[in-house]
């Protein structure tokens, strides 16, 4: 049974993760139909960017200790790249170049989007598992 | 050798065509051609007599369509033909061909040369895009002027087959018309009778063909309708005897410009040597060698193109679209625009433009001022055009259409006005904004967000000991108080002072006040302003305070011995005072920010970062705040000047960070001193303080539908995709933007650009500056080559490369300069490589002849040059942010700086003012230029190096220098002497100055073999010499070459 509140739980992080990418994806998306200015649309991004790395990383630390290694190891890539940044101090979006960079950044999140999708569908197929594997238990 | 075109000589054959004196004028560049054809000679005169009899097989569908196919065949027929290539005796006509053609076929059996060399040109007029995308050089020349003038449907037919050829062009082509070269010839044989007898025979004779052809070639047929498209509507405006020949006309109409203008084949006038003679080439070139890169390239240095005229403006653009703006203000890296994404990418050059938005005009030439008042200016609905010259009035003058997305808009009841007979505008004279390429409008209030502010000036001083000791504070004190009266705006103008060293000092300026008070903060974490509203103060009122402030200012730090420096507080302090209004922050920065938000850390130049992957990292702000501070400045319409005057490390990086986001620029003075650089500081001090300045000024460039700008380069920061922030903009700024297409194909004939900047100007006015421009949309590399603008595309390409640096390492930076000039000679000579031996020859456009020597000088600039041990890095950014802002001519003369020799000027009596002229005539930059008994003037617009042969012969050094003439040059400093010749280099080094006052150069005095003082400051400049393992012109051509010819 824990098994399935662990899936659940990660379910929910993996949701606030991709609202939290697509929040930025739209920033950036009204950046470039000019319906807000560079300086807004740079705040709002950076406020949101290290909450996303927390939740990242805690997502992939949570498949760690519930014994999902397998998992574990699918969010490393994601979070090896988001320390890399990190380090690097180049996670914020920088207003002065905003729009030349403005391509790179799209891609990056959507490339982020398009892996969280994956391993919500992982994270779905395995809650259901478990739930069916309980049910079956039951009986 | 050397870079003329051996085409042009044999133009002077041109007039042996006389004798066709019947033909209309239009015909003789055809008609040269006859002479030459030999037995075609016969059956060449006919058809201007008879032209009734051929009209109608011409203009109906079969001979055209002969005329596809017969061209197509045809160029393979001199290269099949070993004969073809030795006796090329003439090749005249770039637009004779069509005649000559028809008797070519025969031709060959005969080896018969000329005549088959001429063919291939000469259909290619007709339909002459084709033409000149598959081989024809020949044809070029007749048709820039023809570009534009072309009928529209014509255009549009003839863009497809362009798109369809791009192989005829490549190497591959060189073989490929082979095969069904052959075939052709036995039909074309056996129509050979009919063909001498007459011309008219031949075009019936032709008319049988097409079977032949086509069902020989499927490409050619299946172009052909797209050639007959491109013929019926040819003759734009046939002469009448030309009629019988529609499709050809064009040829020779657009040939005749040529014809007429001479000065522009004046270079070619030397005659060329051997086989090339005979051929009318478009290209210039430079042998290099029989063997490509062998260590003698065989190259003479004299003959190489360099550009001692300094920067020639491309005129042609001009002379097509007279109404457009001038090219000081905006020119395109090429003034053809290519039609298709698939010609963009075969343009290895940047595409694009480069903007100076203010630049200076010559007396009688400014802008016109135009002001709608109740009318409101008139603008498109739907792309926000401004009205322009290249708008349409139709409907009896109530609509016009914009010309750059063709909506047909209203005309306001104030600004309708009759149109006459040919549809212009009856109050056309009154309107300079429907006759000039340029104009001011004055801007309602729905172009303002606020009321326009007035002109303000802050100064942010360093008062650290350093800056004590340099003597910087005093000239920046006295150079502020003499310029009082010139600050733009009166009575409006603002001023304010803050001074800082560890701590910030504020001035109470109010006008009731006699003497200046001070505050000082030393809290630098939680910076406030103490008195928010006497700090900042009107000038007009405030004068007397402001002056009293400035005469005390010296003094009143003398003893300070404070080694810190709280930049960064100090500039947000600034930057609170300011943010209400917005303005221009000038700051004089002296020691490296140690302390508060900001502080740099010493993080110097370091020799083992050098190639590393970290070595861009020295050339970025090393502190977020800079970047952070430059944007929230952009934002409050701040514009920072920044002047830096240290001997040691201050991180200009991260300062100068400031100055690129908000549109201003950088000032350096390495080891500032007032004893030496004191003149400098208060000539361009002044100039930065009374120039006349756009205040709160945004930019915008708009284009025709199908293009689009992609990417800026410059100092600004962008509000949104296309909008540039300029809070403080002169006439010494430029900006450079990239364009692409965003369709494939672009079916316009013409596209519009409009510059529009909206500013406040210092008198308090909103105004628009609106610059339009048009340029034709061509379906042709070599013609996008002709129109090349080598300024704009190495303006460009520095702005392309300093960026470069940002992000990468110096050498890739010098690599991609050298690739991209590589990759375009590549292209460019995959042109011609078909059609003609070039052997060991450089070939390039006669239009960019001069770009591979810039792009040497690029890679030597300071910017880019070396590593380590080849520029301090401070220099290197801060030359960096300079070039980024730096109009198209100044540049150049800062990348390729003028050499002068004076010494026989000085020794001659007395000098007039057209012997000045004489003497202004620039050297070579190499060694070999400077004779070791002369005097030599070197100027780069940001300084003169005075070079003193090693036997210049000692009365002039002591005429010049006085007494000091044996001392050590580094601690002379040049200053009128009594006597004739000091007197006369004084006043050509005036003369000299007066050419470019944005900057103040001042004199280094070097003499010949003083190391190292010689080595940075006159032989770094030597651009075309090897320097510390830097390549020499010769062999870098040689390099590129060799580049070039790898799988050319």
């Amino acid at each position: 049974m824990g098994d399935l509140y662990a899936w659940l739980v990660s379910f929910f992080v993996l949701i606030a993760l991709l609202v939290l990418v697509v929040y930025q994806l739209m920033c950036l998306a009204d950046l470039e139909f000019d319906y807000i200015n560079p300086y807004d649309s740079s705040s709002r991004i950076n406020k949101v960017i290290l909450p996303e790395f927390i939740a990242e990383g805690v997502l992939c630390f949570f498949y760690l200790i519930t014994g999902h290694w397998f998992m574990s190891l699918l969010c490393v890539p994601y979070l090896y790249y988001n320390v890399r940044l990190y380090m690097r101090k180049q996670h914020l979006v920088d207003v002065t170049e905003i729009f030349n960079l403005l391509n790179w950044e799209k891609k990056q999140r959507l490339f982020k989007l398009a892996y969280l999708v994956f391993l919500l569908f992982l994270s779905i197929f395995w809650m259901i598992w478990c739930a069916l594997e309980d049910s079956e238990n039951d009986i | 050798m050397g870079t003329e075109n051996p085409g042009r000589p044999s133009f002077p054959a041109r007039p042996s065509a006389t004798p066709f004196a019947a033909a209309p004028p239009a015909v003789t560049p055809f008609l040269s051609s006859g002479p030459v054809a030999g037995p075609g000679v016969s059956s060449f005169r006919p058809p201007p007599a008879a032209p009734p009899n051929t009209l109608p097989s011409v203009s109906s569908a079969p001979p055209a369509g002969s005329d596809g196919s017969g061209f197509r065949p045809t160029p393979p027929a001199r290269f099949n033909d070993p004969s073809v290539s030795s006796p090329r005796t003439t090749h005249v006509p770039p637009t004779g061909g069509p005649f000559q053609r028809l008797p070519t076929p025969p031709f060959p059996s005969m080896a018969q040369a000329p005549p088959a060399r001429a063919p291939p040109v000469g259909p290619q007029p007709g339909p002459y895009f084709p033409g000149q995308v598959s081989h024809s050089p020949a044809s070029f020349r007749p048709q820039p002027p023809a570009v534009p003038m072309g009928s529209p449907p014509q255009r549009a037919s003839y863009a497809p087959p362009g798109v369809n050829f791009p192989q005829p062009s490549s190497d591959s082509s060189f073989s490929a018309p082979r095969p069904y070269s052959q075939p052709s010839f036995t039909p074309v044989d056996s129509t050979y009778p009919s063909a001498r007898a007459t011309l008219q025979p031949p075009m019936p004779g032709y008319a049988t063909m097409p079977p032949n052809a086509v069902s020989q070639m499927p490409t050619t047929a299946s172009l052909f309708p797209s050639h007959q498209g491109s013929y019926v509507p040819g003759p734009p405006g046939p002469p009448p005897a030309a009629s019988p020949f529609p499709a050809h006309q064009g040829g020779f109409v657009s040939s005749s410009p040529l014809a007429a203008t001479p000065g522009l084949h004046a270079q070619y006038s030397a005659p060329p040597v051997g086989v090339m003679q005979n051929l009318a080439e478009d290209f210039s070139y430079l042998s290099m060698g029989s063997i490509p890169g062998s260590i003698e390239p065989g190259l003479d240095l004299k003959a190489l193109p360099r550009p001692l005229d300094g920067d020639v403006e491309p005129n042609s653009l001009a002379e097509i679209f007279p109404l457009n703006c001038h090219s000081r203000y905006l020119r395109l890296s090429t003034s053809a625009i290519p039609n298709s994404s698939s010609l963009v990418s075969r343009w290895h050059l940047p595409l694009g433009a480069v903007v100076c938005p203010l630049a200076e005009t010559p007396e009688g030439e400014e802008v016109p001022i135009v002001n709608f008042a109740s009318t409101g200016i008139i603008r498109c609905r739907r792309c926000r055009t401004y009205v322009n010259p290249y708008v349409t009035f139709t409907d009896a003058g109530r609509k016009w259409r914009c010309n750059i997305c063709s909506l047909l808009n209203d005309v306001p009841g104030d600004y309708f006005a009759q149109l006459d007979a040919t549809g212009r505008r009856i109050d056309i004279d009154q309107r300079p904004e429907l006759t000039q390429g340029s104009v001011e409008f004055v801007a309602p209030t729905e172009y303002m967000v606020r009321p326009p502010m007035p002109p303000l000036y802050f100064f942010l001083i360093d008062v650290s000991i350093s800056a004590i000791r340099s003597g910087m504070i005093e000239v920046v004190a006295q150079t502020i108080k003499s310029c009082l009266d010139e600050l733009p705006g009166f009575p409006r103008t603002q001023i304010g002072f803050i001074t800082f060293d560890s701590t910030i000092h504020f001035y109470n300026m109010k006008s009731s006040l006699t003497q200046p008070q001070m505050v000082v903060v030393s809290d630098l974490d939680d910076i406030f302003v103490p008195l928010p509203d006497d700090l900042l103060v009107n000038l007009s009122e405030s004068r007397s305070v402001v002056e009293t402030f400035l005469d005390c200012l010296p003094t009143m730090f003398q003893d300070n011995v404070n080694v810190e420096s709280a930049f960064g507080p100090a500039l947000k302090a600034a930057f609170m005072v300011m943010s209400r209004l917005g303005g221009k922050l000038l700051i004089f920065q002296n020691t490296l920010p140690s302390l508060g938000i900001g502080r740099l850390k010493l993080r110097g130049d370091d020799l083992r970062v050098y190639g590393t992957d970290k070595e861009h990292a020295l050339r970025i702000p090393e502190d977020p705040f800079y970047k952070q501070m430059a944007a929230d400045l952009t934002k409050f319409q701040i514009g920072v000047n920044v002047y830096a005057f240290s001997e040691k490390y201050t991180d200009i990086a991260s300062i100068g960070t400031l100055a690129k986001y908000t549109g201003g620029q950088v000032y350096y003075y390495p080891s500032f001193q007032a004893t030496n650089q004191g003149e400098k500081l208060r000539h361009e001090l002044l100039r930065d303080l009374t120039r006349e300045t756009a205040w709160e000024a945004v930019m915008r460039i708009r284009c025709g539908k199908g293009i689009r700008f992609t990417s800026y380069h410059g100092n600004f920061m962008l509000r949104s995709t296309d909008l540039l922030a300029l809070p403080a903009v002169d006439c010494d700024k430029a900006y450079a933007m990239q364009l692409s297409l965003e369709e494939t194909l672009l079916t316009t004939q013409t596209v519009y650009f409009q510059v529009a900047l909206l500013y406040t100007a210092s008198c308090g006015e909103r105004r628009i500056r609106v610059h339009t421009l048009a340029a034709p949309v061509v379906a042709d590399l070599s013609e996008m080559y002709r129109q090349a603008d080598t300024g704009a595309i190495v303006s460009l390409f520095s702005r392309l490369a300093i960026e470069k640096t940002l992000s990468h390492k110096l050498e890739d930076a010098r690599n991609s300069v050298q690739l991209r000039i590589v990759k375009a000679l590549k292209e460019y000579r995959n042109l011609y490589a078909v059609q003609h031996r070039l052997g060991g020859r450089m070939i390039y456009p006669e239009s960019l002849k001069y770009l591979p020597l810039y792009g040497l000088a690029l890679c030597k600039s300071t910017t880019i040059r070396g590593g380590y041990a080849d520029a301090y890095l401070d220099e290197r950014c801060a030359a960096g942010y300079t070039m980024m802002a730096l109009p198209v001519k100044k540049l150049l003369k800062l990348l390729y700086p003028s050499l002068i020799r004076v010494d026989e000027y000085l020794l001659k009596p007395s000098g007039q003012a057209d012997e000045l002229k004489n003497i202004m005539k620039r050297l070579p930059l190499a060694a070999e230029s400077l004779d070791y008994r002369g005097l030599y003037i070197c100027d780069d617009g940001f300084r003169f190096i005075i070079w003193f042969g090693r036997m210049l012969s000692p009365d002039i050094a002591m005429n010049l220098l006085g007494p000091d003439f044996a001392a050590e040059l580094s601690k002379v400093t040049l200053s009128e002497q009594d006597n004739e010749m000091s007197r006369k280099l004084v006043k050509v080094v005036k003369k000299l100055r007066e050419n470019d006052p944005s900057y103040y150069q001042i004199c280094y005095l070097v003499r010949q073999g003083e190391q190292p003082r010689e080595g940075y400051l006159l032989l770094s400049n030597l651009v075309e010499d090897q320097i510390g393992g830097t390549n020499g012109y010769v062999d870098w051509l040689t390099q590129i070459h060799r580049q070039v010819q790898q799988n050319a």
